[in-house]
């Protein structure tokens, strides 16, 4: 059976996107370049924690767009939907790249121990927090001591990587495997596999965004925290995708066969989840200021306020990090779904576009929200902490990872993409896929 | 609006060209290629044949049930609540599950409606309706408890809504359970408003087939005119979708205030955010089985089985296996967080959930909640109609377990141990409780003598038949 393996089988008269994949590797390699740079020749060697963030954040965003689709992969299996398979074909290409970015984002963190005592306070022993005391002697970390210790969290890491891999490699077997064979049967374990491994994958992003995003901030706990990630990452997903598919309808090898239904679909399902993310995002906030138990109220307290010396007086002023929360209700919800209430802006590729790239840069300003504010030890001020700021020098080495983990994705993803058929030829749904209509 | 696919001949892709899709087709919605008439006599029958003598036995049998609640509540505001086994520290104990029970049932209905509506989930269409009805009657089951809770009843609509009274008594709106009425109070209009539209052809149907003159007046009032029109279904069509959209948020915002109940204080085990989303997908699993436990029956006794097939089951078994998931992840995450929170009371509070007092609630709550589901992953049981009604029945008594374990437990041993005890539901509590079960059943029945169990239109429109392409040979 003859391969897909270039653009020429485009009615357009072809096109030269898989030659693209070494250009965007290259744009990885030197993103990340900057990026370690960042990480291990500024930051570790001062004890500085934050251009180590920038990879963390690269890590968790590039992350959460692809375990999106990895989601979706299954998802749509076991609800065998018909306009998917297209759509799918792109996810299983994009997802062989979630390991390797997870490898190349966490793993130094992990492993490299300077770096790692600089990201997570809670595996250095001698780090000073604001009450005085050293982690070492920290009695919320001695109760925590029986999930929070270094070798098993490094061996919960590696698992993690692990099963996302296994899932990886058995959605991806099956459904290449039928565009060769034509068998149906594939299909069915593609289903079986879904079935199962949307529970595994629940728990492994759950347990991933406790280990990495959550225990930045040892002290405070939501067992809501890994829904959050989930919704983060389903929309991330569909916006990333919506953006991909209509490059690939312009461009590449989806001309003539992405349509307006599929960019309805996927309109809609980003709608769907950007009131599904404010629901969860708004439920854990809520509750905790509700309930107002300062425990858990730090957490929040420190992305609205930090104390300053006003006349003589420490008072609490709004910080920058006030604004940033502003900038997601308003920008993060309201204004994406007002806008995609509208069936133009779900089915008109500028629009659909904008919208799309709108809720990554703001997804990117999430992560920004639930990683980035710290309290800064120092016992000049009343509480003995300051807090960071959302504005740092730093964010050159963010952009350098976002861009960096962005380049490897792409360049992973077209070199996939040259070696499989462009879509699944033999998958029972394909005719539905392809005249899917609203 | 429909939009045919932007392939042109001109930009035609040449990989269509090798498109093979292997063979597996979709199960239909309706069996045995059967037709317009046979759908119609089918469903209209139940309705227009002489009452069975099973109905009315089931009907005496249910008003006899439902007698319990109405002396159980005429005793409670003759003597007060003390009647229901509250004492300090649970001063909230089957009030609150009983309520919290029901509306969770009453979610299956307007989300197989609503939600299922907007992702184009054909097969929603034969079990739709039977399941609004269920959704309204069990929300005013789950109504009659915190109304009976507020002691003086009669003075409910004061401590419930903000009417100036010389009482001075005003409602705390800072109390979910303020928000409790607004958010059940809505989702029952809109519900009842979305089920009774959505009845409003069939009722013509029935009025244009009735014989005897009570029947004609009685459906042609209920029908509003209806013609059939093009007019008639075009404003029918636009009102469905835009109900649809307004019923799934309130789906939704119902049992999230619910958990808010509970949620917003600081009692351990009560105090999590994850409670939103977990009682949401709680709801709909006991939704689904209150589904399943109803119309699994009605299929066998009216012989619907070509209109509720084996594909519908396989569906809503589905559905109640990952909805059972879900709320498996929830008990874990709280058991985890608990754990990691360090925090002493967190998992004094969990520990004794599962191994103190109430541990036997617990483990039933689990065994029916989480393991029982799991049997569904197999496609034989699936297929065993009896052993589908067993587990979906278990369900049913874990769901209302899940809301005794959360109330009781963490109430029973609070922050002070010199006031533990150990709450039991009087005699009141049980018989009250139960009498719903007869209540719903009462108006459960007269739904289905008096109205149509399914909605004939919708069935008719996802049979092959209804494609205007049906037959084309080409």
């Amino acid at each position: 059976m003859s391969k897909t393996n270039d653009c020429s089988v485009d009615a357009s008269g072809g096109c030269d996107c898989f030659r693209k994949a070494p250009l965007w590797l290259g744009v990885g390699i030197v993103g990340l370049a900057v990026a370690y740079v960042g990480a291990f020749v500024f930051g570790v060697p001062q004890h500085d924690y934050r251009p180590l963030y920038s990879l963390l954040l690269g890590t968790a965003f590039w992350a959460s767009v692809l375990v999106g689709c990895l989601m979706m992969t299954m998802i749509t299996r076991i609800f065998d939907a018909g306009w998917a398979p297209i759509i799918r074909r792109q996810w299983e290409n994009l997802i062989v790249a979630l390991p390797v970015v997870l490898s190349l984002g966490l793993l130094p963190l992990v492993f490299f121990p300077p770096a790692r005592k600089l990201v997570w306070e809670w595996t250095n022993p001698e780090h000073v927090l604001p009450n005085g005391h050293e982690v070492g002697h920290d009695t919320v970390l001695a109760l925590k001591s029986w999930w929070l210790q270094v070798p098993f969290f490094q061996g919960r890491i590696v698992l993690y990587i692990v099963i996302f891999s296994a899932l990886v490699f058995f959605l991806r077997r099956w459904s290449f495997a039928q565009d060769k064979d034509g068998s149906a049967a594939h299909t069915g374990r593609l289903a079986v596999v879904s079935a199962a491994g949307i529970i595994l994958g629940a728990l492994t992003l759950t347990f991933l965004a406790f280990d990495t995003l959550m225990a930045l901030t040892y002290h405070w706990f939501s067992t809501m925290f890994g829904v959050w990630f989930f919704a983060a990452s389903m929309r991330a997903c569909f916006a990333f995708t919506a953006v991909l598919c209509l490059a690939l309808a312009t461009r590449g090898w989806l001309k003539g066969l992405y349509n307006q239904a599929h960019r309805h679909v996927l309109g809609c399902l980003l709608l769907a989840f950007t009131v599904f993310w404010a629901y969860i995002s708004f439920s854990q906030y809520f509750l905790i200021y509700n309930a107002n138990i300062p425990e858990e109220t730090f957490w929040y307290n420190i992305r609205e306020f930090s104390s300053a010396l006003v006349d003589g007086e420490w008072v609490n002023v709004k910080n920058q990090w006030w604004w940033v929360s502003l900038a997601l209700i308003f920008g993060h919800f309201f204004f994406p779904f007002l806008f995609l209430l509208f069936y133009r802006s779900k089915v008109v590729p500028g629009r659909l576009l904008f919208i799309a790239l709108w809720t990554l840069a703001f997804t990117a300003l999430d992560f920004y929200f639930n990683i980035v504010p710290r309290q800064i030890t120092d016992a000049a001020f009343p509480e003995g902490f300051y807090v960071n700021k959302f504005l740092d020098v730093s964010m050159l080495f963010d952009a350098a990872a976002f861009l960096g983990m962005g380049g490897i994705v792409l360049g992973l993803f077209l070199r996939n993409a040259s070696k499989q058929e462009i879509i699944p030829i033999h998958d029972p749904r394909i005719q539905e896929s392809i005249h899917y209509h609203e | 609006m429909s939009h045919a696919p932007e392939i042109t001949s001109s930009a035609r892709p040449a990989i269509l060209d090798r498109i093979a899709p292997a063979e597996l087709p979709r199960r239909p919605l309706v069996e045995n290629n059967r037709g317009f008439h046979w759908i119609t006599e089918k469903i209209c029958r139940i309705v227009e044949d002489p009452t069975p003598t099973w109905w009315k036995v089931l009907f005496l049998v249910a008003l006899f049930l439902a007698s319990f609640t109405l002396v159980g509540l005429v005793y409670v505001v003759s003597t007060g609540t003390a009647t229901w086994g509250l004492r300090s520290p649970v001063n909230w104990g089957w009030a609150i599950v009983n309520f919290v029970f029901w509306v969770g049932i009453g979610h299956a209905g307007t989300l197989i409606s609503a939600i299922l509506c907007l992702l184009r989930q054909k097969w929603r269409t034969s079990i739709n309706r039977a399941a609004e009805a269920m959704t309204i009657f069990a929300v005013c089951c789950a109504g009659l408890f915190p109304v009976f809770h507020t002691g003086r009843v009669w003075m409910a609509a004061w401590y419930l809504l903000p009417i100036p009274n010389s009482y001075d008594i005003w409602p705390q709106f800072r109390s979910p359970l303020e928000w409790d009425v607004f958010a059940v109070s809505t989702y029952f209009t809109v519900s009842l408003l979305f089920w009774y539209m959505g009845m409003v052809p069939d009722l013509g149907v029935l009025r244009d087939r009735a014989k005897q003159l009570w029947r004609k007046y009685f459906y042609g009032v209920l029908a509003m005119g209806w013609r059939n029109s093009n007019r008639h279904w075009s404003n029918y069509e636009m009102a469905y979708l835009l109900l649809a959209g307004l019923s799934t948020p309130l789906v939704l915002s119902v049992h999230t205030i619910v958990s808010f109940d509970f949620a917003v204080s600081n009692l351990p085990g009560w105090h999590t955010t994850i409670f939103p989303p977990y009682f949401v997908a709680g709801a709909i699993f006991s939704g689904f089985a209150m589904v399943l436990t109803l119309m699994l029956p009605l299929r066998a006794v009216f012989g619907l089985h070509d209109l509720i097939t084996q594909y519908h089951i396989d569906c809503m078994t589905k559905i109640i296996l990952a909805t059972g998931t879900m709320v498996g992840y929830a008990y874990a995450m709280e058991f985890f967080i608990a754990a990691y929170s360090g925090n002493p009371f967190e998992s004094f509070a969990f520990i004794n959930r599962a191994f103190g007092q109430y541990g036997w609630a617990y483990f039933i709550m689990i065994a029916c909640n989480v393991i029982s589901p799991q049997l569904f992953w197999f496609r034989k049981i699936r297929e065993n109609h009896a052993l589908v009604w067993i587990i979906c029945f278990f369900v049913n008594v874990g769901m209302w377990f899940e809301r005794f374990v959360i109330t009781v437990s963490s109430l029973a041993n609070d922050f002070l141990p010199s006031s533990w005890g150990y709450y039991s539901p009087t005699i009141v509590d049980i018989f009250t409780f139960f009498g719903t079960f007869g209540f719903f059943s009462v108006l459960f029945l007269l739904f289905i003598r008096f109205l149509p169990l399914l909605p004939i239109a919708e069935v008719k429109a996802v049979t092959p038949q209804a494609d205007p392409h049906h037959g084309d040979t080409h």
